[in-house]
């Protein structure tokens, strides 16, 4: 087999994005049941994890320069080192929206949430599938898949401006509510971008099995 | 315009069509005696314009190269099916005069081959047994200038081409090409035996030397092919070990996303 090392290291490198993907998952989910259940310590975890997400992508992006620079890559090899390096940059952005939301829940304190948290949970869930659903994509080079993560982009899209709106009749019933539901409202955003960032990496599915490289980010955020 | 099977409704085949091709290959089969050696070759070549013709050894590369200026005329028991049209005219239709087209489209080889002869005669040579009648100081110097080579040889143009490097002899030999004012230049593996800066310098030259003249290239080089040239054709031996055109396109489209799936695996080294 010609290039038996290099596909190694390519693998290796996919396999890497794949943990920093589920890494990213973890952050998010965990940031998220920290801000329900009022854990603060499982909040702090996740702000001190972040740290090594953000090595990680470090890291993931050296392989790729290494790969670029000595393997000369190019059509389907080019393809797979750019949608890498993409993606590992995209998961590390996630990862940050989850250490905001961790610090939301930190700065909110003892203070309970101005609501019952319904919706917000449910957007997280469904931006972690999106997030799944795209790292599927990319380990079965399946470009239906890919776009199907891009539409369900539009149901987050549609609880963010639900919530958004259930929040700022809060704001106008009762202003002494701005403060608390300004931290939900920030959480949602969070939120909202994760599911557009979950479509970014669709859209590096897209390129490196096409070779298209298409703005297909409709989000209307 | 026909392009290679298969690609022929691709959106890029409208750019390819805006200029008229200098060399168009029209079924091209070619066998050296009884065995073939290329099949159904349907290609055109665009007008100014590097393109590179690349594939495993032993696909054809250079005999096909060597079709469009009748160097394998010269080669024992080759013949030829289809057609080879140079700028509309059927290069081997009748009397047509081979000398005349090897003017017209030049040669470069593998290894640098020039005269044993000085600098100047070197390029002087081709215009003198044609006989030019124009200043031939200022044709040779006008040939150096374009090959890059003038500013490193103008004070010894007496001296012999054999003293000088690899680089600079490949160089003056695209320079003797250039002195018969070609249309075409043909340029088979043209880096290597080269060192890589001065594999880089004739890269160059090449893509200067596009805005006046037409050049096919050559190489096994991939990496070559894709910073040097506009357009990439892929040749591979089917089955027989015939070869055939698999792929034709804009070289960016080759070396980021080809269609075939051969190509794909030759150019990332899977196989070849």
């Amino acid at each position: 087999m010609v290039r038996a090392d290099f596909d190694r290291n390519l693998k290796t490198l996919q396999d890497d994005l794949i943990s920093l993907g589920s890494m990213v998952e973890k952050a998010v989910t965990k940031s998220l049941i920290g801000l329900k259940n009022r854990d603060l310590q499982l909040s702090r975890q996740v702000v001190e994890e972040d740290d090594y997400i953000d090595q990680q992508r470090y890291q993931l992006e050296e392989q790729c320069i290494d790969l670029i620079a000595t393997q000369q890559p190019i059509a389907i090899d080019l393809r797979t080192l750019m949608a890498v390096l993409h993606i590992a940059t995209e998961l590390e952005r996630m990862g940050d929206y989850a250490e905001g939301i961790a610090k939301i829940s930190i700065m909110m304190g003892d203070e309970p949430p101005l609501k019952p948290l319904i919706d917000i949970p449910r957007m997280a869930e469904k931006a972690t599938t999106m997030l799944q659903h795209s790292l599927d994509a990319l380990v079965n080079r399946d470009e239906a898949a890919a776009l199907e993560v891009r539409n369900a982009d539009d149901e987050v899209d549609d609880l963010y401006e639900q919530i958004y709106r259930e929040l700022l009749t809060y704001m106008i019933d009762d202003p002494s509510t701005i403060q608390r539901a300004t931290y939900l409202l920030w959480v949602a955003h969070d939120l909202e971008r994760i599911a557009d960032r979950a479509t970014n990496i669709a859209e590096r599915v897209i390129f490196l099995v096409t070779g298209r490289l298409t703005g297909v980010n409709v989000s209307q955020y | 315009m026909r392009m290679a099977a298969g690609t022929e409704d691709r959106e890029r085949g409208a750019d390819l069509a805006e200029a008229a091709p200098i060399i168009r290959a029209n079924g091209l089969s070619v066998y050296y005696g009884t065995k073939q050696v290329l099949s159904d070759v349907t290609l055109d070549f665009p007008s100014n314009k590097v393109t590179a013709i690349i594939g495993p050894s032993g696909c054809g590369k250079s005999t096909l190269l060597r079709c469009f200026n009748r160097m394998n005329d010269l080669i024992p028991n080759f013949n030829m099916t289809g057609q080879i049209l140079f700028d509309g005219v059927d290069l081997y239709g009748p009397g047509v005069d081979s000398t005349e087209i090897r003017y017209q489209v030049g040669m470069v080889f593998q290894r640098p081959n020039p005269f044993p002869k000085s600098i100047f005669d070197n390029v002087a040579f081709g215009p003198k047994i044609n006989g030019y009648e124009g200043k031939l100081d200022e044709l040779v110097e006008q040939s150096l200038r374009r090959a890059a080579l003038w500013e490193e040889v103008k004070d010894r143009l007496k001296s012999s081409a054999l003293a000088l490097s690899g680089g600079q002899q490949q160089r003056l030999c695209i320079a003797r090409a250039l002195a018969v004012h070609p249309r075409v230049i043909l340029m088979d593996e043209p880096c290597s035996a080269l060192d890589p800066f001065a594999t880089l310098a004739i890269e160059e030259l090449m893509r200067e030397l596009s805005e006046d003249y037409s050049i096919i290239i050559v190489t096994h080089n991939m990496q070559q092919a894709a910073r040097a040239s506009d357009y990439t054709a892929f040749l591979m031996g089917n089955e027989e070990r015939i070869g055939e055109l698999i792929e034709f396109g804009e070289t960016r489209q080759i070396t980021t996303n080809p269609e075939d799936e051969r190509t794909e695996a030759y150019i990332t080294g899977r196989f070849g």
